[in-house]
C-alpha cells in the first residue's frame, strides 16, 4: 500500500512537467503580445519593446521555459505580468474562495444525489423516479451560466432572498459568507448533482439484481442492512469514480460561475489571465489544476479499496 | 459564456421590467455612509506611472489630485495648482495651493511636483512619457511655484495634466512603498479619500480624508470599488442595492432602457470623448483608392447602426471630435445620411475584409455594416479575431479595415494628432495629408481656443472628406446609480468623482 502510494506520487512529477511544457507551448502559440495588450492605448513601439524586455518576453522561448522551470522547482512560479504579484501568492490568496465554493457544490451534489438516486432505483417507475429522471435530464442539459442567471433573476433580483454576487471571507462573517455562497454553489453543483443522481440510480439498479443481494435477503438481513450495507456500498464504486473526475469539472465550472457571481476565486483569475495573456498566472493555475486532478484520482483509487476489500494495492 | 449570457438575460429582463420614471430630490447633503461602486474590470496598478487602463482612473481621481482639473464643460480649473500662466510660449508657471498635506502627513509643495513629473518622464517603465513629451524640464522656483520648461509650444499640455500625468503623489510614500507601491499605495494621495486596502478581484476600499483641502468634503465615510466584469451581474447588483453606482460601460447598452424605466434607479448620460467606427488602410490595398473609401462612407446608414446595435445610447459621429468638446463642429454634415446611390456612383463592385473583435456587439455591428454595404454593391468579409491580435496587425498595417475606436482625450489634440498626423502613433491606416499635418501642428502651437477651433474645423473637414477613418458613433459618459445617490457630477471623461456625493 505504502509502496503503491509512493509510486503514484513519484509518477506525478513527470506528468506535471509534461503538463507545464504543453501549456507553455500552447499559450505562446497564440498570436497576441501581452505587452501590447497591457499598454492598451499607451502602446507606442518603444514602450512595447521596453516592457517586453522588462518582462523577459524578448528572450528565446526555450530559455524562458528553462528559467521558469528552474524557479518552479524552488517553489517560485514567477510574477504576474499584469499585476506584478507573485504567482504563488495570487493563486493561494484566491484558493480558499474556490475551495469553499467547490466543496459546497460537491457537498450538496453528493448529499442530494446519493439519496435521490437510491430512492429512484428502489421505487423504479414511481413519481419520485420520474421526477429524479426529469431533474437529471434538465440538470445535464442546461448550462450552468444559464442556471446562475436564472437564480439571480428569480431569487435575487425578484424575491431579494440572496445577494446577486460578491464574497465575504469566512473570517469576517460566517452568516454573510454562507448567504453569498448558496446561489453560486447551487449553480456550480447542479450538473454534477444530475450526473451523480443518474449514476447512483443505474448502478443501484444493477446491484439490486445481483445474487448476493438475494442471498442477503434470504438469510433474513433487515431491509436497512441490505440496502445500505450491501447494495449501496457496492453501487457507489462507479459513483466515486465519477465524483473523482468531477473535481476537475468543478474547477472548470468555477471559471463560469465565479465570473457570473463576481466570486474572487482561481476560476475568475484564470479567465482574466487568459484574456490578459498573463502567461505566468495561466501556467501556475494549470499546474495547480493538474495536481488537483492527480490527487483526486489517487484519492478515488484509495477509496475503491475501502469500498471493496477485494481491491487491494501492492 | 458571458456573451451568450448577455442575450438571454436581456430578453428575460425586458420581460420582467416594469415602467416608471426617474426621481431625484433636492435636500441637504447628509454625511456618512458607504458608497459601493461597480467597475467593469479589475485594475492592474494604483500607480499612475504605470497605468494603462481607463478603469484605473475611476479610483485614482478619488484618491489623488492633479495639478489642474476640469468642470462639466471640460474647462480647465484649479486643482493642486491655484493658477498658471505662460510667461512665454515654452514656459508654463504654476502657483501651488498651500496648506495641503498628503494622506501620510507630509507636505504637498513644489518639490513634490518636480519629483512626480521627473518620475513620470524618466522611469523606464513609465506609460506617461508620451503625454509629457513636450516637457523639457521642471524647475522649482519657490516652495509654491514650479515652472515647466517646454521643448515646443504645446496647447494640449494643460489637459494632459488633468489626468494621470498631472497627479501628484507623496514622494515619501512612493519611496516607502518600493517595488510594491502600485499594489499598496498607503498615504500617497491628497484627494478626498484615502487608500485603505485592495483585495484583488474582490474589493478596493477608500476611506474619508478628514483633512481634505476642500472644506466640508467629502460627505461619505467610505467608498468600496468592486470589479464586476459581467454586465448582467452588475445590473443585478444595482437592482438589489448590492452596489450604488455602476461606472460608464459596466452595464450593456441593451439594458439601459430598462434602467431608465426603473424608478429605483437613476440614469444620466452625455456624449463622451471617444469616437468609434472603423480604421481603413489608406496606404495599401483596396482602400488606397479614395473613391472606395468614400463609397463606403456614403453607403453606411449610421442611424440604423446606432438604433439597432447601440440601442440609441451612442450618438452619431461626424468626425473625430465629439459633441462634448469645445472644438466640436456641428456643421459637418457630409456622411450623416445614407446615400447608396451616391456611393455607387463613386465606386462599386469591390470587396474588403473587416477585422472584427470577438464579441457579440462588434459582430452584430459588422453584420449590419455588411448588409448595408451590400446594397451599394460592396462585399464585406467579416474576419472575427481577438482584439489584441487586431491591434497588433493594424499597427503593422496588415489590414483593409478594422473595427477599432478611441477612448478619447479632453483636448481635441488627443483625438486628432496621433490618429491623423502623418506617422502619428495611432495612425494605423497611414493617412497622410500635408495640409492636415500643418493644421494639426498649428493647433498645437497656439493657445487661443477660438484660433485652435478654426484649425481643427479645417483639418476635420479635410479628413472627413478624405475618409481617413469611417466615423460611426460616439460612446456616452454615464451616471448609473440607485435613487439614494445624490450629487454625482456627470463629466464627459466618464470618470465618477465622489468628493461631493452623499447618500440619502
Amino acid at each position: 500500500m505504502l509502496q503503491y502510494l509512493v509510486r503514484r506520487l513519484a509518477l506525478m512529477v513527470p506528468v506535471a512537467f509534461l503538463v507545464s511544457l504543453v501549456v507553455f507551448s500552447l499559450i505562446h502559440l497564440t498570436p497576441v503580445d501581452p505587452a501590447a495588450l497591457m499598454l492598451g492605448e499607451e502602446r507606442t513601439p518603444q514602450a512595447v519593446a521596453a516592457l517586453r524586455h522588462e518582462l523577459g518576453l524578448d528572450r528565446p522561448l526555450p530559455e524562458q521555459y528553462v528559467t521558469w522551470l528552474g524557479h518552479a522547482l524552488h517553489g517560485d512560479l514567477g510574477r504576474s505580468i499584469r499585476t506584478d504579484q507573485p504567482v504563488v501568492q495570487a493563486i493561494f490568496e484566491r484558493l480558499p474562495a474556490t475551495l469553499e465554493l467547490g466543496f459546497a457544490a460537491l457537498a450538496w451534489s453528493v448529499l442530494l444525489a446519493i439519496p435521490l438516486g437510491t430512492i429512484a432505483a428502489l421505487k423504479r417507475g414511481s413519481p419520485i423516479d420520474v421526477l429524479a429522471t426529469g431533474f437529471t435530464i434538465a440538470g445535464v442539459s442546461v448550462p450552468n451560466f444559464f442556471i446562475g442567471i436564472l437564480l439571480i433573476l428569480t431569487l435575487s433580483v425578484g424575491l431579494r432572498l440572496f445577494p446577486p454576487g460578491g464574497y465575504t471571507p469566512l473570517t469576517e462573517s460566517i452568516p454573510d459568507n454562507l448567504h453569498r455562497l448558496i446561489l453560486p454553489a447551487i449553480t456550480l453543483g447542479t450538473v454534477t448533482t444530475a450526473i451523480n443522481t443518474r449514476f447512483t440510480r443505474s448502478s443501484m439498479l444493477d446491484v439490486l439484481r445481483q445474487d448476493y443481494i438475494r442471498t442477503a435477503r434470504a438469510k433474513g438481513a433487515s431491509w436497512r442492512q441490505v440496502i445500505i450495507g450491501h447494495a449501496l456500498k457496492n453501487a457507489l464504486i462507479p459513483v466515486v469514480t465519477i465524483i473523482g473526475i468531477q473535481v476537475g469539472s468543478i474547477l472548470e465550472g468555477a471559471l463560469v460561475t465565479e465570473t457570473i457571481f463576481s466570486w474572487p476565486g482561481v476560476g475568475k483569475l484564470a479567465i482574466d489571465s487568459i484574456f490578459g495573456r498573463d502567461y505566468p498566472i495561466i501556467q501556475g493555475i494549470v499546474l495547480v489544476i493538474a495536481l488537483a486532478y492527480m490527487f483526486s484520482n489517487l484519492a478515488v483509487d484509495l477509496a475503491y479499496a475501502w469500498l471493496n476489500p477485494r481491491i487491494s494495492y501492492t | 459564456m458571458k456573451r451568450l449570457a448577455v442575450g438571454l438575460f436581456g430578453a428575460l429582463f425586458l420581460a420582467a421590467c416594469g415602467t416608471g420614471g426617474t426621481t431625484s430630490t433636492n435636500t441637504a447633503p447628509k454625511s456618512g455612509g458607504t458608497l459601493k461602486v461597480a467597475l467593469n474590470s479589475e485594475l492592474r496598478t494604483l500607480d499612475p506611472l504605470k497605468s494603462s487602463q481607463v478603469v484605473e482612473r475611476q479610483v485614482y481621481y478619488n484618491m489623488y489630485d492633479s495639478l489642474v482639473t476640469i468642470d462639466q464643460s471640460l474647462k480647465i480649473k484649479p486643482g493642486l495648482a491655484t493658477s498658471w500662466q505662460y510667461t512665454d510660449p515654452t514656459t508654463l508657471q504654476f502657483t501651488l495651493r498651500t496648506g495641503v498635506k498628503f494622506h501620510d502627513g507630509t507636505d504637498f509643495n513644489a518639490d513634490a511636483v518636480k519629483f512626480n513629473i521627473d518620475r513620470y518622464m524618466t522611469t523606464p517603465s513609465s506609460t506617461r512619457k508620451s503625454e509629457l513629451a513636450s516637457v523639457k524640464s521642471v524647475e522649482v522656483t519657490s516652495p509654491t511655484t514650479v515652472v515647466f520648461h517646454l521643448k515646443r509650444p504645446d496647447a494640449s499640455l494643460l489637459a494632459q495634466l488633468v489626468d494621470r500625468a498631472g497627479m501628484i503623489l507623496s514622494p515619501a510614500a512612493i519611496q516607502k512603498g518600493g517595488a510594491d507601491f502600485g499594489l499598496n499605495p498607503v498615504g500617497a494621495g491628497t484627494g478626498p479619500f484615502e487608500f485603505v486596502e485592495w483585495k484583488r478581484d474582490d474589493h478596493l476600499t477608500l476611506k474619508k480624508n478628514p483633512n481634505y483641502w476642500v472644506p466640508g468634503r467629502p460627505y461619505l465615510d467610505q467608498v468600496i470599488f468592486r470589479p464586476i466584469t459581467d454586465s448582467n451581474s452588475a445590473l443585478a447588483a444595482l437592482r438589489t442595492g448590492d452596489i450604488d453606482v455602476a461606472t460608464t460601460n459596466s452595464i450593456a447598452d441593451k439594458d439601459i432602457a430598462g434602467i431608465k424605466s426603473d424608478s429605483s434607479l437613476v440614469y444620466k448620460d452625455v456624449a463622451g470623448l471617444s469616437f468609434a467606427g472603423f480604421e481603413v488602410n489608406s496606404a495599401s490595398g483596396v482602400f488606397a483608392d479614395k473613391a472606395n473609401r468614400q463609397a463606403v462612407a456614403y453607403a453606411l446608414d449610421r442611424g440604423q447602426i446606432i438604433k439597432n446595435v447601440f440601442f440609441g445610447v451612442h450618438q452619431l459621429s461626424r468626425g473625430p471630435i465629439p459633441p462634448s468638446s469645445w472644438a466640436y463642429d456641428s456643421s459637418e454634415q457630409i456622411y450623416v445620411k445614407a446615400d447608396p446611390e451616391k456611393a455607387k456612383s463613386m465606386a462599386t463592385g469591390f470587396s474588403f475584409a473587416l477585422k472584427t473583435p470577438n464579441g457579440p456587439v462588434p459582430i452584430q455591428e459588422a453584420t449590419l455594416i455588411k448588409d448595408q454595404l451590400a446594397k451599394a454593391g460592396i462585399t464585406v468579409n467579416i474576419q472575427v479575431e481577438e482584439f489584441g491580435q487586431i491591434l497588433t496587425e493594424a499597427e503593422s498595417h496588415k489590414f483593409d479595415a478594422a473595427l477599432v475606436g478611441w477612448s478619447g482625450r479632453i483636448d481635441p489634440d488627443g483625438n486628432m494628432y496621433g490618429w491623423f498626423h502623418t506617422g502619428g502613433s495611432f495612425n494605423d491606416g497611414q493617412y497622410s495629408d500635408p495640409q492636415v499635418d500643418s493644421l494639426l501642428e498649428q493647433a498645437r502651437a497656439v493657445s487661443d481656443q477660438g484660433q485652435r477651433k478654426t484649425f481643427y474645423d479645417q483639418a476635420q473637414q479635410t479628413l472627413v472628406q478624405d475618409v481617413a477613418y469611417i466615423f460611426i458613433d460616439h460612446g456616452p459618459a454615464q451616471d448609473i446609480t440607485t435613487a439614494k445617490v445624490h450629487n454625482l457630477p456627470l463629466i464627459a471623461d466618464t470618470i465618477d468623482r465622489f468628493a461631493g456625493v452623499w447618500k440619502g
